[in-house]
């Protein structure tokens, strides 16, 4: 019963932003950029960190056979944190492929208006599905601070976990910036 | 009344499944991101099916974040981002352009030797990248002008240009072989498991990436014989580079031996580890980003002095590793004999220079690279696996409504026993083609369709390599074909749409010959992983 209650109030909380948009949209969008930003960035270094990681275990284990399961696992979080942390950023910068072959074709307004619905009809809702099913999986997991299944691996399988609502929060926020700037394009003409 | 609005709702019940998959290619049409229309027309279903009380929430709420989990922990996967950085690096340091030229340069002279040029470069690059816009884009920029320049027909140049860009999709390591792998890997086990077999004989991204490899050197091989052919029969269309123009063979040597030792030997130490079973494929990508890393840092107009040098000596180190990794015993941590103990040392030393030299390389890109090439990867890498989560509840809210059971009754149903219902999958993939991209077919239908064809007794890899080189074939196929497309956006005003349609039909014929001849000759799939993995 609890446990529902305060999904309800993450997904409220999640979708706040929206709220507070009308009164003050120019700022909620530079914030929430911002937020959505940091995640691709924190996504672009682990790119190079997973290849220097990774050609680590290689060289360790192919030449000196010697291998290390930290070493190993730290490439599942740097793997993870390149595409759960970056999708998000992707919507802002027009990077998840589309299937484009009437959209190209579609005028400035009918665009915006594809957006608009996919934003809020497909991109959110996914996201209140994954905070919805990932809680108790992750919760669980906080709560006992899960351990890897190795002794001497990393003991922070939480946080790894962790990024599949991370993942959901980035998504919305970044389809909450979308929706704030598209909302004020299609109005734009009318108020001024 | 109400009865019959209930029975009506119950018969349309059992059509769920496939007016879902009607819904999403219908939404996918309207151009918001596949990834996305995957997880909602998904999510939509879901909620029909729920108030409809014929999906049970449980194939959704327990096994969907389980699923993403996997996708984290998945070991194979982590190859995509490091193929991907690979291949970027190897196209921002400009290699792929190099590359070009200097087969060019060495081919110009005879006729039809440009387009041999660019048919082998595809080949090449493709290896690398394996993505179709990325290498049609960039050889449609690099290679069409120069082959227009030279008198040959817009059509024809298309056509090469156009079929040497989708190369990448068969030629591994490709990164959708990557997926295509992993999803067929699941997919058999599934098939085995589901026949009573509980200890499924696994296969691997290294047995695919076998597999495919004869049928697209084959395939290279009859494009490069067509071209010859077109040469003799038709010289107009193909001309050798005018005498005053060339090259001596001298200095067309010498950019080769300048260009190419590299990036071939680079190619052949990636696919050479995955094929003989020393490296994985995702130790293997490991090694093909750093060496990418390394080529671009011994490059002149990269890097200079001290940083070059160590590039230069790193590339050098790592072959000396793999051979004294090969001739002594170099565990540490024992009583090693004098002979070992000085390898260890050697080894040490070697990688030290490695470091230093991946070290000296990253910073001689970063001075104005490495940002964009790090941003392509993860755009690249996340857009994949943003797909992947999407078709994931795809697949669950399918498999809840019955899907698995419906597409697996009408593999059944297909006249001509397995065989047709390959051939069947095979039409059906081939349509797709023309508007969804291979990422797309292969992490959604693949793991619909294969199951049942497996049960049947279709070899993994075979099937594997038909679906590669069928996909193939259907981004070169006019009008719809991916490939030309991207062509068309990149090829000048003068070359007209028709000729690029016209150009690709020849190589859509030799295509499809590839397809009935690894249809009837299954060992041109299977023959080397059997080889190799036994």
């Amino acid at each position: 019963m609890t446990e529902t209650v305060l999904k309800l109030l993450a997904i409220a909380f999640l979708l706040a932003p929206l709220a507070v948009a009308s009164t003050a949209p120019g700022r909620t969008e530079t914030v929430l950029t911002q937020i959505v930003r940091s995640g691709f960035v924190i996504g672009r270094w682990s790119s190079l960190l997973l290849l220097l990681v990774q050609l680590s275990v290689v060289v360790l284990r192919s030449v000196f056979s010697v291998s290390f399961i930290w070493l190993q696992e730290s490439a599942l979080y740097l793997f993870g944190a390149i595409f759960l942390l970056s999708s998000g950023a992707l919507l802002l910068m027009e990077g998840h492929v589309r299937v484009d072959i009437l959209y190209t074709k579609l005028s400035e307004t009918r665009k915006a208006l594809v957006d608009l619905v996919g934003l809020s009809a497909l991109v959110l809702p996914l996201a209140i599905l994954i905070i919805w099913v990932s809680w108790s999986y992750v919760g669980t997991s906080w709560s006992q601070l899960e351990r890897s299944s190795e002794p001497t691996g990393i003991h922070a399988v939480f946080l790894l976990k962790s990024m599949i609502p991370g993942f959901a929060v980035l998504i919305a926020l970044a389809a909450e910036v979308r929706i704030i700037q598209i909302v004020r394009s299609l109005r734009g003409p009318t108020d001024a | 009344m109400l009865d019959e609005v209930i029975l009506c709702l119950c018969a349309c019940a059992t059509w769920l499944d496939i007016a879902m998959v009607i819904v999403l290619c219908a939404l996918l049409l309207a151009g918001f991101p596949a990834a996305f229309t995957l997880a909602g027309t998904a999510l939509i279903f879901a909620l029909i099916g729920l108030s409809m009380g014929v999906l049970d929430t449980a194939f959704i709420t327990e096994p969907y974040p389980i699923r993403i989990f996997g996708i984290i922990k998945n070991q194979v996967l982590i190859a995509v981002p490091l193929f991907v950085l690979m291949g970027v690096v190897l196209e921002r340091a400009k290699i792929a352009e190099e590359l070009l030229e200097t087969t060019a340069r060495l081919f110009g002279p005879l006729p039809g030797g440009l387009g041999i040029g660019v048919m082998l470069v595809g080949a090449l690059l493709a290896a690398s990248t394996g993505i179709v816009g990325a290498t049609v884009v960039t050889m449609g920029l690099l290679s069409l002008p120069t082959m227009l320049r030279r008198g040959y027909s817009p059509s024809l140049s298309a056509g090469s240009i156009a079929a040497a860009g989708t190369l990448g999709q068969v030629i591994p390591p490709s990164i959708v072989l990557i997926l295509l792998g992993d999803v067929m890997s699941n997919a058999y086990q599934e098939a085995q498991i589901s026949q009573g077999i509980f200890s499924p004989e696994p296969i691997s991204v290294g047995d695919l990436f076998a597999g495919a490899l004869i049928p697209g050197l084959v395939l290279v091989g009859i494009y490069l014989l067509f071209l010859v052919v077109i040469a003799g029969v038709r010289p107009s269309m193909s001309p050798a580079v005018p005498a005053d123009d060339r090259y001596t063979l001298r200095e067309a040597l010498a950019a080769a031996a300048k260009t190419l030792p590299a990036p071939i030997f680079l190619i052949i130490a990636v696919l050479g580890s995955i094929l003989t079973g020393t490296a994985t494929a995702t130790e293997a990508s490991a090694i093909g980003a750093a060496g990418a890393f390394l080529i671009a840092g011994s490059k002149r107009t990269i890097a200079r002095g001290i940083a070059r040098q160590l590039a230069m000596g790193a590339l050098i180190s790592a072959v000396i590793l793999f051979l004294l990794a090969a001739n002594f015993d170099l565990r540490l941590g024992r009583e090693a004999a004098f002979a070992d103990q000085m390898a260890i040392y050697a080894a040490m030393a070697a990688s030290l220079v490695l470091v230093a030299g991946l070290a000296a390389s990253i910073l001689s890109v970063a001075k104005d690279m490495l940002t964009p090439i790090l941003d392509s990867t993860t755009r690249v890498t996340s857009m994949v696996f943003t797909i992947l989560i999407g078709a994931a509840l795809f697949s669950l809210v399918f498999r809840g409504l019955g899907g698995d059971e419906t597409v697996a009754a009408a593999l059944e149903a297909a006249p001509g026993g397995t065989f047709g219902a390959l051939i069947a999958v095979m039409v059906v993939m081939f349509v797709l083609g023309f508007f969804l991209d291979f990422i797309e077919i292969t992490l959604v239908v693949v793991p619909l369709v294969a199951p049942p064809l497996l049960m049947a007794g279709v070899d993994p890899v075979w099937l594997g390599a038909l679906m590669a080189v069928n996909l193939q074939t259907s981004f070169l196929t006019p009008p719809f074909g991916f490939a030309l497309f991207y062509l068309r956006g990149v090829a000048p005003p003068e070359v007209p749409t028709a000729a690029i349609y016209r150009g690709a039909l020849p190589f859509v014929a030799i295509q499809v010959g590839m397809l009935i001849l690894l249809g009837l000759f299954k060992p041109l799939a299977t023959w080397l992983p059997n080889q190799i993995y036994g």
